[in-house]
């Protein structure tokens, strides 16, 4: 079977600064691998880069969804071709309805789909038990997205559009930084029921913690913009014990 | 008479007498207003040089043009003004509580008293005028029917000059909306307002001429003691539009609220310059201002804030915010306070930005088109100040075109 995403030798550059330095990777239908590094190691610049963020250049290799280049692709197009980014700073749109913007989130695929838009009533009823699995209050939808959320409320909103819009590949960025032990239980319990064998995922974090409860079938290390190591859940272990020191040079 | 610019053909009221003589003579005096002109700094004239205008006449007072596909608020009564000239026939059945009826050499004197002084328009739509309307809200009516001024026209080479006298009489309450969507050489609207003591006017002004015309208003309101003003200004039409209104706070603990968005695109030229005098104590005033410019349209905002030295306890609030959504868009702001004062609230700000890129790849990163996006974020920008109108019947009427604009195509939304 054609794999879900195959990352093959990518390179990136941030205006003259190259970040990505020739990324390999490939993930199954249903995998999830965590990608695990050092502040600045890139990886919050691969998480834009599969996602299509404009300013982001590739300058080099590939990446492959379903056996299809998507590099020509705009972010919108990637999104509604299964790709979901859970940003590790949510970004607050004051005056955006929650309410609207999820919906035109879903819209925005099922019209993609053929499908029609979603009934405003049966949206609702799915909206509020998805929030309700992940604490979200009525209040907390009634607001503008992410304006006045904590660090918690926006890493639970983003588990939440993830939940509405079941993406085939999700990448989630440091979902547990700023969380406490009952928040990250929460998310991670979150991310755990949308665990599929159709839906694979992208967890990238700085510590080992996460990945206690948001189980990996595969650990990479990503350091000075090069995955150094791979391996099962134990490296994550592994690393948590040595630290990164030393890392570049084991590849 | 100065050389100046887009010059109306005025032989046909050169024979004036009284009110409208003086004005003539104020117009012939000065003329439009010259490169050195500090108040037009920002909106030049000069580009109107080639037009010949004359001011319309009765034999275009026929036809009623198209009334626009919005929705006009259930049961809203329309007064009609084609080429400039009152359609007489739409003053019949006038809603319980506000009467109206051609102006007289009185009203004319109370306009000219309200209007912004010394000022172009004022001076040659009074010298000039094609049809005087004057409506009077009496003492103590609450007048909830909105009353819409429904501004049409259809030739290029005329300028049109309606000119209305809107009096609120003391604890009466109105709701007026004057909608031009017309299309004329000039469009030049003296509108004079008195709101008296605890009187309230909800009034709302759409601009939606054609791309072809030119719309030059001259807006004054005065305000009397506890009476409150809810007022919206939306400026989408024309090809150089200025709006401006000049509001005189004449007695204490008066309440204007005048906002504004104006919406550009191509080059369009919109500007809403605004004069708020607070001449008495305790009164409020707040103006939000929003403009969207797109292409190369260009958006000016003039907002000078007076507060007299008597103007104890005044608060004061300006705030214009642009966006531009092209590089070769261009927005202009000057914000003035000038308080004599020692006891008050003042605040002003401008700032011109652009639409921010984390927040589009937000959305976008949610399968949202960019052009949705777009219209997403801008209508959130948007909202602050159209949230400001009270009166839901007007909040209704406006809310449309706001919309509508969004989602017409701009070839030019990434140039
Ligand atoms: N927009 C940017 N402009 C310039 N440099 C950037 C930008 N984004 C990231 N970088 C640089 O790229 C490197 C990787 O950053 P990032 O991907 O955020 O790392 P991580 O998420 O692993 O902490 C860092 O050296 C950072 O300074
Ligand atoms: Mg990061």
């Amino acid at each position: 079977m054609t794999p879900l995403l195959e990352i093959k030798d990518l390179h990136a550059s941030v205006g003259d600064t190259p970040i990505l330095k020739g990324i390999n990777l490939t993930i199954n239908h249903g995998e999830i691998h965590a990608i695990m590094g050092p502040n600045g190691s890139g990886k919050s610049t691969m998480s834009y880069v599969l996602s299509g963020r404009d300013g982001y250049e590739v300058t080099g290799g590939d990446v492959l969804m379903n056996g299809q280049s998507i590099l020509e692709m705009e972010a919108d197009e990637r999104a509604r071709a299964g790709m979901f980014l859970a940003f590790q700073y949510p970004v607050e749109l004051p005056g955006v309805a929650g309410m609207s913007f999820l919906r035109a989130a879903v819209n925005a695929r099922r019209l993609d789909k053929g499908e029609d838009e979603i009934d405003q009533l049966e949206f609702v009823k799915m909206v509020r038990a998805k929030a309700k699995d992940l604490s979200i209050d009525d209040e907390m939808l009634k607001r503008a997205v992410n304006v006045g959320f904590s660090g918690g409320e926006k890493k639970r909103y983003e588990i939440l559009q993830m939940a509405l819009l079941e993406p085939q590949l999700a990448v989630l960025d440091e979902t547990d930084s700023g969380l406490d032990v009952d928040a990250l239980k929460i998310v991670s319990e979150g991310v755990n029921m949308l665990r599929d064998a159709n839906r694979s995922m992208l967890v990238i974090t700085h510590y080992q913690r996460l990945l206690n409860h948001i189980v990996p079938d595969y650990v990479h290390i990503l350091a000075n913009g090069k995955i150094r190591r791979s391996g099962g859940k134990e490296l994550a272990l592994e690393v948590e014990e040595s630290g990164y020191a030393g890392i570049d040079d084991a590849a | 008479m100065p050389e100046s610019m887009m010059q109306p053909d005025l032989q046909d009221v050169a024979t004036l007498n009284g009110v409208q003589a003086a004005a003539l003579a104020r117009w012939q005096e000065r003329g439009w207003p010259g490169a050195e002109d500090e108040a037009w700094r920002f909106t030049r004239l000069a580009s109107l040089d080639k037009l010949s205008l004359r001011p319309a006449d009765a034999n275009l007072a026929n036809g009623t043009g198209n009334l626009s596909a919005h929705a006009l608020p259930a049961g809203a009564h329309v007064i009609r003004f084609h080429n400039g000239m009152l359609v007489a026939n739409s003053l019949e059945n006038m809603p319980t509580g506000i009467s109206a009826r051609l102006v007289d050499e009185d009203d004319l004197g109370a306009i000219v008293d309200l209007a912004p002084a010394n000022h172009p328009v004022t001076d040659l739509s009074v010298a000039a005028m094609t049809s005087g309307l004057a409506l009077d809200a009496v003492a103590g009516a609450t007048v909830t029917t909105p009353i819409i001024l429904m501004f049409t026209g259809n030739s290029g080479s005329v300028s049109t000059h309606p000119v209305v006298l809107l009096r609120v009489a003391k604890g009466a309450q109105a709701v007026i909306a004057e909608w031009h969507s017309a299309s004329v050489g000039l469009s030049a609207p003296v509108m004079a307002i008195d709101i008296a003591d605890n009187a309230r006017l909800d009034y709302a002004k759409i601009q939606q001429d054609s791309a072809t015309t030119t719309h030059l208003a001259a807006t004054g309101i005065k305000m009397g003691e506890a009476a409150v003003l809810d007022g919206f200004q939306l400026s989408i039409g024309g090809c150089l539009a200025r709006l401006e209104a000049h509001v005189m706070l004449a007695a204490e603990s008066a309440d204007c609220r005048l906002s504004a968005i104006y919406l550009g695109r191509r080059n369009q030229h919109h500007d809403i310059t605004t004069n708020m005098t607070h001449a008495r104590g305790h009164c409020q005033s707040n103006q939000v201002i929003r403009g969207v410019l797109d292409g190369a349209a260009r958006g000016v905002f003039q907002g000078k804030v007076h507060v007299a030295q008597d103007a104890q306890k005044t608060d004061g609030q300006q705030m214009s915010r642009a966006l531009l959504l092209s590089r070769k868009a261009e927005a202009d702001a000057k914000p003035e306070l000038e308080i004599y004062a020692d006891d008050v609230i003042c605040a002003h700000g401008a700032t011109v930005g652009e639409l921010d890129e984390t927040q589009l790849f937000y959305l976008t990163s949610r399968g949202i088109s960019p052009e949705v996006a777009r219209a997403m974020l801008i209508a959130a920008f948007l909202d602050d100040a159209v949230d400001m109108i009270e009166n839901a019947d007007l909040s209704a009427l406006l809310r449309p075109h706001v919309t509508a604009w969004m989602l017409a195509q701009e070839g030019s939304v990434n140039a």
